[in-house]
């Protein structure tokens, strides 16, 4: 168990900086999550900290020993791959066992570790199998509990649940977390989906072009995201955008001059600026029957059972709006929506930092 | 649904009509060795060739009572031996080490090497063997036949360890192996029918080779594919000694290739497959 710290850390290919300056301190015991759009960096922070990448410039410590140039089988960290990386021609045990061996460790201690890991992970029945006896998710449990037998300083997760049905996905993201708490080790995990993030970080890593945009606890990030792209970012369906101008002492829609209803604290951050794009979440519009709401004409339902999505265009905007399903809109419906106090963003036009 | 079916049977009638050709074209030399080294020595020769004939073993005899014939075989067997297992020691570190890095000069380079006449090495390797005394040794035949096992041991394999996921070659640096290690226990194994099939086929190049052991043998290191040449002589060619010891000469790569025809096949498209 270890802490992990990255200085001025940079990583070039040739003459394409992939992270120009960057700087990161993961806590002992904390599961943090890398999370982004395709090429952002994130596996190629995880490589560096794996030891499988080396480093431009900058400095990598993982407790206090600093590793930049230390080896991957020296650096003592676990890691689960995309594709899992089981060792097709040994069996589930072997797999399991193979960094022990190498670590001369004591044959009855291998056996226990082993056994002890694959109780915890339930794969017991298949420790005499050959990973292509086992199905995707099996071969996930293994992947994992290769890496818990070590008790390594920390464990890596490159997008380990992304070759898993959407169900399994789940099942395995809560096993991952409940494993997190058990371990209390280090954890760093990969991942482009937001929905992983939210449920499993103690903290959030938002990255983009190799910068860390944000770096918070899941509910900041979703709550008070720093700028436009994390906002956009985290949160299923994403954030609607709108650009909004103060104009004769209320807030307009730019396109299409319809007024909105801002509280009024979000109302005077306008006021300075005079022009910024609102941040409305789907689920942060409520449905209202008074004049005072924006009206729009439903162009789509989604029904997800627990509640129901509305598409509408807003202002030459596609939005969408989560509401009760016993309303049971329908397409073309006129409906009157508001967004609730508190709860919209303001970022500003030019740098899309958030207002505040 | 009639057109279908039809062009169907005549695709597959043109086809086998064109592995029968091939066939025929591939095995008639074998069989008119097979058959001739059979033949009473006048019969050999004779034209329009003889199918029906009285077989006998004359050919077998005047060659085992004019030639060491053991000796050569056991000869040809060191040598291919040692140079299968020359190009295999170095071979597979090579391949995997070009994998690795994916810097592929040094594969080609090998590969060049292997397409050049072997009659571009005999020269300086004649002069540089004998300065140093090996001229007839085992040693200067199996370095130089190694010529000709080296590539072929690294560009079979070369495919197949491309064809492991590098991720599997990263787990095992993470789980804690040195290069070396992920060589012994991890690449190797997976590639265990690859090297079957590049022995194999190294040993059978080798022992088929005919160039080196020509120049770089004697008396005692001969192999057998160079002491048949003796049998063509200057006024006369023994035709049927020669047709008995191309027959046994041929016989180990033929005898391998088929016991290991299944495995031949898929190994060589290992890489192509897996990937």
């Amino acid at each position: 168990m270890a802490s992990i710290s990255i200085r001025n850390l940079v990583k070039r290919y040739g003459n394409f900086t992939v992270i120009p300056d960057l700087n990161l301190e993961i806590a002992d015991h904390e599961f943090v999550v890398f999370v982004g759009p395709s090429g952002c960096g994130k596996s190629t922070l995880l490589r560096i900290i794996a030891g499988l990448e080396p480093i431009s410039s900058g400095d990598l410590y993982i407790g206090d020993k600093r590793v930049n140039g230390v080896r991957a089988a020296q650096r003592d960290i676990a890691m689960v791959f995309q594709d899992y990386a089981l060792y097709p021609h040994m069996r589930v045990y072997d797999n399991m066992s193979f960094a022990l061996e190498l670590r001369g460790t004591p044959k009855a201690e291998i056996d226990a570790r082993v056994k002890r890991a694959a109780a915890l992970l339930h794969i017991e029945p298949y420790l005499d199998r050959k990973p292509k006896e086992l199905s995707g998710g099996q071969r996930q449990r293994v992947a994992m509990g290769r890496a818990i037998v070590r008790n390594p300083k920390a464990f890596l997760f490159d997008e380990p649940l992304s070759n898993l049905d959407a169900k399994l996905r789940g099942q395995v993201r809560a096993e991952i977390k409940a494993l997190s708490q058990e371990l209390k080790t280090t954890m760093v995990f990969v991942t482009h989906d937001q929905i992983e993030a939210m449920t499993m970080a103690d903290r959030i890593v938002v990255l983009q072009s190799g910068t860390i945009l944000q770096y918070d606890t899941p509910e900041t990030v979703y709550e008070r995201p720093a700028n436009q792209f994390v906002a956009g970012f985290i949160g299923s369906p994403a954030m609607n955008f709108f650009p909004v101008e103060w104009r004769d002492e209320r807030a307009i829609l730019s396109q299409g001059a319809t007024a909105v209803p801002l509280d009024g604290e979000t109302a005077g951050r306008l006021r300075q600026p005079g022009n910024a794009v609102l941040g409305i979440r789907p689920e942060h519009f409520a449905v209202v029957t008074d004049a005072d709401g924006i009206a729009i004409n439903v162009k789509l339902v989604e029904p997800l059972g627990s509640d129901t999505l509305l598409h509408f265009d807003l202002a030459n905007v596609s939005a969408i709006a989560r509401v009760d399903p016993s309303l049971r809109p329908k397409i073309g419906d006129r409906l009157s929506l508001r967004p609730q106090p508190g709860k919209t963003h303001l970022f500003d036009a030019a740098n899309g930092q958030v207002l505040r | 649904m009639n057109d279908a079916a039809n062009t169907d049977r005549w695709i597959r009638w043109l086809n086998t009509l064109q592995l029968v050709l091939a066939g025929v074209l591939i095995m008639a030399p074998t069989v008119w060795m097979v058959l001739s080294s059979f033949k009473p020595s006048f019969e050999v020769t004779a034209y329009p060739p003889t199918l029906i004939f009285s077989p006998t073993l004359e050919n077998y005899v005047e060659l085992t009572r004019t030639t060491p014939f053991l000796s050569y075989a056991l000869n040809s067997l060191v040598v291919t031996v040692g140079s299968t297992a020359l190009g295999l020691l170095f071979g597979i570190p090579a391949a995997f080490a070009v994998s690795w890095t994916r810097i592929s000069w040094p594969a080609i380079l090998t590969l060049a090497a292997r397409m050049a006449p072997g009659t571009l090495f005999l020269l300086p390797w004649y002069v540089m063997f004998r300065q140093i005394g090996m001229i007839g040794s085992y040693t200067a035949l199996i370095l130089s036949h190694a010529v000709i096992t080296l590539p072929i041991v690294i560009w079979v394999l070369l495919p197949s360890f491309d064809a492991i996921p590098r991720s599997v070659f990263e787990a095992a640096q993470v789980d804690g192996c040195s290069v070396t290690r992920i060589l012994w226990r991890i690449a190797m194994p997976l590639v265990a029918s690859g090297i079957a099939v590049s022995a194999i086929l190294a040993f059978v190049f080798s022992w088929n080779y005919f160039l080196f052991a020509l120049v770089l043998s004697n008396g005692d290191t001969k192999t057998l594919i160079a002491a048949a040449f003796n049998f063509i002589g200057e006024g006369s060619t023994q035709w049927g000694a020669l047709m008995a010891a191309a027959t046994l000469i041929a016989l180990p790569p033929l005898v391998l290739a088929a016991l290991v025809q299944r495995w031949l096949v898929s190994g060589l498209t290992l890489g192509a497959v897996k990937g």
